[in-house]
């Protein structure tokens, strides 16, 4: 492990019945870059997601970010501790506005608990305001600043990838993790959320990416983490995983 | 006069017992068939403190809501580990204990005759023993109930809450405590059951378990779906509507016997219909 690690997964083993989802895994992602996290199918790499970020408990191995150790920390924790992750299938609060689905995950609200809603009541609404400002702020960041009060239902699709990621920086950490957020999109939605991730690097934010589309990881990764059967094959720069025949033969469908 | 008094007292208490459904059913997503428990946990702890001179009104409110806010976080708990429909049965449950344990606790409940005797609220050193008197009280604190039920909705907190009804896992996902938040609103939802509990013994002076039934807590549910999920108002017309039909019953040329069994089978169709044709009730949100 390089001293330079920001984020190190350490020999993860985790097994679902018959079968090991994730087999002795390694990597490292380096702070301010994008790295993309692919395999095929199967690979595991939502699985890595979830031990990371705590929603699995690894049965062995470990997890480390800035330099401290993950292992046995709540969900909870480790956002508080600078990593946030999205899902493959969004999550987001369909019934609530875009501005809402980004300002609850901003940290350290008051009156976030009944005592200081109920008791201090003009404080909860300063607080709010404050909140409801700094959600559109996020939201004016990814490109949908007069989206505050649409429903998420009422959001296209590429605008729900988008408020995803608002609702992920609305967390402030530094690490965001990234689950398929270009998948089923194209044209020019694809462009806005490409353009969004570059930009996101730009101000330090560090991501790791899972991602299907090549041409999507040729033009955003800094590195490639090839995962097979939950083992890392390989991680290095996008040029030298995709001219490797043997990880292009594993990717469409081949066995090594 | 006073009949139409009467009716609007009762509605208030059934307002703050709406709200205590409301919060859990509507705001958050835990669906509760238990939530007349807690309101008959309320009633006999103000009915057995005013019936053997405990203590006044006031304290036995208090000691009421502040019990029912335990008893209410306990009982919402299982709601953490088993999801859904699985804790529609889990609360099944605990309704048929607290119907059993308030049929068959004697010494302070009265068993299946119930208690009868409560005195009237005395506020202040003035006894309410008015029709009038009783109203306001009744409408004081449903009012403040209400007051409760707005600023937990215009908070951080009840944007919280409304998150988790939509995803608990996104909530986690975001650094946020379901736990917390969770324990927080079954507390408060504690809180208005038990008030609404305690005006309910000294209103009607005479409580007996039937009042706090399986049978109450689906028309507590009714009163929900009827007047409208996830908003106050809803809450607030609910009990309006609900507690009129009855009377509006009486107003038609039809035998007693057949009109106890019609308004059941009212409230039935009511919430079946608005089930399917009014998901969002008169003055709500789909639920």
């Amino acid at each position: 492990m390089s001293a330079a690690a920001y984020l190190s997964v350490d020999s993860v083993n985790k097994r679902f019945g018959g079968l090991q989802a994730l087999r002795d895994c390694s990597f490292t992602i380096a702070q301010g870059r994008i790295t993309c996290l692919v395999g095929p199918n199967g690979a595991g790499k939502t699985t890595v997601f979830n031990a990371i970020t705590g929603f699995l408990r690894s049965d062995s191995g470990s997890v480390s970010f800035n330099g401290a150790t993950l292992d046995g920390m709540s969900s909870q924790a480790i956002v508080r501790a600078g990593i946030a992750r999205s899902f493959q299938n969004l999550r987001l609060y369909q019934d609530m506005s875009a501005r809402d689905n980004v300002a609850s995950a901003v940290p350290g609200q008051f009156g976030e608990e009944p005592f200081g809603a109920l008791l201090r009541p003009f404080r909860t609404a300063r607080e709010l305001r404050r909140v409801n400002e700094i959600a559109e702020a996020t939201l004016e960041h990814v490109d949908m600043r007069t989206q505050g009060d649409t429903y998420v239902r009422n959001l296209s699709y590429g605008e729900q990838k988008l408020l995803c990621i608002a609702r992920l920086l609305a967390t402030g950490a530094g690490l965001l993790l990234l689950d398929e957020p270009t998948s089923g999109l194209s044209g020019e939605a694809l462009e806005r959320v490409m353009a969004l991730l570059r930009r996101l690097q730009q101000e330090g934010k560090s991501q790791l990416v899972v991602e299907h589309n090549t041409r999507v990881v040729m033009a955003i990764a800094d590195d490639v983490v090839f995962l097979h059967q939950g083992h890392v094959m390989a991680q290095g720069t996008p040029q030298a995983i995709t001219s490797d025949p043997a990880l292009a033969a594993v990717y469409f469908g081949g066995t090594i | 006069m006073d009949f139409f008094l009467s009716y609007l007292a009762l509605a208030a208490i059934y307002v703050t017992l709406s709200l205590s459904t409301n919060l859990l059913v509507g705001i958050v997503g835990i669906f509760s068939v238990s939530q007349a428990a807690i309101f008959g946990v309320g009633a006999y702890i103000t009915g057995y403190c005013l019936v053997n001179e405990v203590m006044g009104f006031l304290p036995a409110t208090l000691l009421a809501a502040f019990v029912c806010l335990l008893v209410n976080i306990l009982i919402t708990l299982p709601s953490l580990r088993v999801s859904g429909d699985y804790f529609v049965v889990t609360s099944f449950g605990i309704q048929l204990l607290a119907t059993a344990a308030f049929t068959n606790w004697n010494a302070a409940t009265g068993g299946a005759s119930g208690m009868p005797g409560v005195p009237p609220a005395s506020v202040f050193g003035i006894e309410l023993v008015e029709v009038w008197q009783n109203l306001s009280l009744c409408l004081a604190l449903m009012l403040v109930c209400c007051l409760g039920f707005y600023l937990a909705m215009h908070s951080p907190w009840g944007r919280l809450l409304r998150a988790i009804r939509e995803d608990e896992l996104a909530v986690a996902a975001s650094g946020k405590s379901v736990l917390r938040a969770k324990i927080g609103v079954a507390a408060l939802a504690g809180v208005f059951g038990g008030v609404g509990g305690s005006l309910y013994a000294v209103f009607l002076s005479f409580i007996d378990p039937s009042s706090f039934d399986l049978n109450a807590s689906v028309f507590l549910l009714t009163m929900v779906v009827v007047g409208g999920a996830r908003t106050l108002a809803g809450s607030v017309v609910g009990p309006f509507v609900l507690l009129a039909l009855p009377q509006i019953l009486t107003m038609i040329e039809i035998p007693t016997t057949v009109a106890a069994a019609a308004r059941q089978g009212i409230y039935g169709a009511l919430l079946i219909a608005f089930m399917i044709f009014r998901p969002q009730g008169l003055a709500g949100e789909k639920l």
